[in-house]
């Protein structure tokens, strides 16, 4: 089966992005910009990681 | 000799015609290549954006970020991100709605996200008028409107793309197979990158 890709899954990784970057506005809020620069970073590097590891799943199933 | 001339016109009719059938790969579907290939472009172009704004606010220091005696609207820009946020879903919900056969639905979406991309536009047009500074005071004002500008031509792209598909909505061309609705999925992913772009400006500009 080949990859493909929808408007479902896009509108679930939104979903996902508006959740972490409230998390990012609530903790820069409450502490300082450089903590909420570091959460939002380690954000960033955590969905990368997951986004591989999906890309390298789907690309075995095709 | 008659069925023989048939016989051949049989075998031209089978031959393929036009160009030349184009390669795409056994593994990813060509309209998922298409959009990554984009949408990989799109992220490399905000990057070098992205890249510049970080260059000017820690490599080059100045002593306060913004200048003084800049202020950024960041309350405005947050009401401006909740409504960008709203018109993801609105686009989801018309997207669903012709998935189950619903075309007043749709027509609705669509007419509503189109609304919430122009109000974004218009807002952020009145922050521009109101802000107090331009793109010629200081390497700020330049990266600032460079980068908010930038994703506000990408919100123009897509409000146009929105425009054709409602009409066609109107017109009655979407059905609710995937095949029959693919003007309606590819601007809603579209959608969704600009608004996710701006989700990354925003924290990046007004919040951080």
């Amino acid at each position: 089966m080949k990859i493909g890709i929808s408007e479902e899954a896009v509108f679930k990784w939104v979903v996902i992005v508006v959740v972490a970057a409230v998390s990012v506005i609530a903790l820069t809020l409450l502490t300082r910009p450089l903590v909420g620069a570091l959460w939002g970073l380690v954000l960033v590097l955590v969905a990368s990681w997951h986004g591989y590891r999906w890309l390298r799943r789907k690309w075995r199933e095709s | 000799m008659e069925s023989a001339t048939v016989a051949l016109g049989h075998a031209h009719a089978d031959e393929h015609h036009g160009p030349p059938e184009a390669h795409e790969s056994s593994r990813i579907d060509k309209q998922t290549l298409g959009i990554l290939l984009f949408i990989v472009s799109e992220v490399m172009l905000f990057g070098a954006f992205f890249a510049s704004y970080f260059f000017l606010r820690v490599v080059v220091a100045p002593p306060s970020w913004p200048p003084e005696p800049y202020e950024l609207p960041v309350a405005v820009a947050g009401i401006n991100t909740a409504i960008l946020v709203s018109s993801s879903f609105t686009i989801h919900y018309a997207l669903e709605a012709i998935r189950r056969g619903n075309k007043q639905g749709l027509k609705l979406g669509l007419v509503l996200t189109w609304m919430l991309g122009a109000a974004f536009l218009f807002i952020q047009m009145n922050e521009y008028v109101h802000i107090g500074f331009s793109a010629r005071d200081l390497a700020f004002g330049s990266i600032f409107y460079s980068l908010t500008g930038l994703h506000g031509a990408h919100v123009f792209v897509g409000l146009m793309l929105l425009s054709f598909a409602t009409i066609r909505a109107f017109r009655g061309h979407f059905g609710p197979a995937a095949k029959d609705h693919l003007g309606v999925e590819v601007p809603g992913i579209y959608w969704h990158f600009v608004d996710v772009m701006w989700i990354v400006v925003y924290l990046t500009v007004y919040i951080l």
